[in-house]
C-alpha cells in the first residue's frame, strides 16, 4: 500500500486518489504556437527524480491539489510555491 | 368521471422508504422503518429517515463561524438553528467548505429554511441542498465497532486520530463514505454515569449504495455478533 498525503485529509491509501499528471505552467493561449500547445497537452517530462504533479482526492475531500513526488522513491512533499517560482525563472 | 387533478379524499399519505430493506416494517414520521429491537453489544441501525441538509460555503467565512464546526469535526448545535424550536441538529464538517446538518426525521424543510435565512444574513455565496432522500445513513454502535470497521476501512480509528466528534470521508468497503464518530450517552450505555459513552459511528453514503454498505457492514460484523436494530434515537 502506498500512502499519499493529502493537504486536507492527511495520509491516505493511494487508491483514494486519481493521478492528474505532471503539472507545468500553461502557455499563453494567444501567443503559443501549435507545437507549444501540443507539448503542453500531450508530452510529459517523466523524470527520474522530483516531479510536480496534480492529484485528485476523489474518495476524500474531492479536491485537486499539487505535490512534488520523487518518482523513484515515492517520497512526496507539499509544494513550496516560492521555490517553485524560483525554479521556473 | 372524476377529475384526475382532484385529490381523492382518502388518498394514502405518501410513505418514504430507505434504500435499506426494513425488518418488520412499520411507519413512523412518514418513513417505513424497522421494528427490530436488539440489545446485542454491537448493533447497526438504519438512520436514513434523519433530515440531511448539505451546506457549501467559504471555508473560513461568516457561515463557517455560524455553523460552529470546521472540516473534520462534528458537534450538536448551533444555538441559532434551535432558536425557532427546531430539534437538536448534528452539524458535520464533512469537507473543506462543506457541511452536513442532521436533524430529526421530517424536519428537513424547516432545517433548510432556517439555514437559508442564516446564510442570507451573511451575504456570502453559499448553497443549501436537502439530501434527505438522496443519501443513506446508518449507525454502528458498540465497543467492537472500531475493530469491525478496521476490516473495511484503512483509517486509524484510535482515540488520538478519530476521537468522539471527529468526522472524515474515506473508503469503506471500497465505497466513498462520510464517517462521524458520535458516541452514545443514553441510559443503555454502561459508562453513561461516568461520562463516557458507547462507541458509535454514523456512516453516510449515496442512496444507491445504501443497501450494499449495510450488507457489507453486517458481513464484517458477523464475527462480533452484530445485530440489526431500529433507530437508536427512538430506542434511547
Ligand atoms: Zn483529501
Amino acid at each position: 500500500m502506498m500512502l499519499l498525503t493529502c493537504p486536507w485529509c492527511g495520509p491516505r491509501n493511494s487508491t483514494e486518489f486519481r493521478f492528474g499528471g505532471e503539472s507545468h505552467p500553461r502557455p499563453r493561449p494567444d501567443a503559443a504556437t501549435p507545437e507549444e500547445w501540443r507539448d503542453y497537452l500531450y508530452f510529459a517530462t517523466n523524470p527520474r527524480g522530483w516531479s510536480r504533479e496534480t492529484w485528485y482526492h476523489g474518495s476524500g475531500c474531492r479536491r485537486y491539489f499539487a505535490i512534488e513526488r520523487h518518482t523513484e522513491t515515492n517520497e512526496h512533499r507539499a509544494i513550496d510555491e516560492r521555490r517553485a517560482a524560483e525554479a521556473r525563472r | 368521471m372524476s377529475d384526475p387533478n382532484t385529490p381523492t379524499p382518502n388518498a394514502p399519505t405518501p410513505i418514504a422508504r430507505s434504500p435499506i430493506a426494513p425488518i418488520n416494517p412499520r411507519v413512523e414520521n412518514g418513513w417505513e422503518v424497522s421494528d427490530a429491537r436488539s440489545t446485542a453489544a454491537l448493533t447497526i441501525a438504519d438512520e436514513t429517515p434523519l433530515a440531511k441538509v448539505a451546506v457549501r460555503a467559504p471555508f473560513a467565512g461568516a457561515i463557517a463561524g455560524l455553523l460552529g464546526v470546521g472540516f473534520g469535526r462534528a458537534a450538536r448545535g448551533p444555538a441559532s438553528l434551535q432558536a425557532d424550536g427546531l430539534p437538536e441538529a448534528l452539524v458535520v464538517g464533512s469537507g473543506p467548505g462543506e457541511w452536513l446538518v442532521l436533524a430529526a426525521p421530517g424536519t428537513s424543510p424547516a432545517v433548510r429554511q432556517r439555514l437559508e435565512a442564516l446564510i442570507a444574513g451573511t451575504g456570502e455565496f453559499a448553497s443549501v441542498v436537502d439530501l434527505t432522500h438522496g443519501r443513506a445513513l446508518m449507525r454502528l454502535r458498540g465497543e467492537d465497532s472500531p475493530a469491525m470497521l478496521a476490516k473495511v476501512c484503512a483509517i486509524d480509528l484510535s482515540d488520538d486520530v478519530v476521537g468522539n466528534g471527529a468526522a472524515f470521508r474515506s473508503s469503506v468497503a471500497r465505497l466513498v463514505t462520510d464517517i462521524v464518530r458520535d458516541d452514545c450517552f443514553d441510559a443503555r450505555s454502561a459508562g453513561a454515569a461516568r461520562g463516557d459513552g458507547v462507541r458509535s459511528y454514523l456512516l453516510h453514503c449515496e442512496r444507491s449504495s445504501g443497501q450494499y454498505l449495510f450488507d457489507a457492514l453486517l458481513d464484517a460484523g458477523a464475527e462480533f455478533g452484530i445485530e440489526v436494530t431500529g433507530s437508536v434515537r427512538a430506542a434511547g
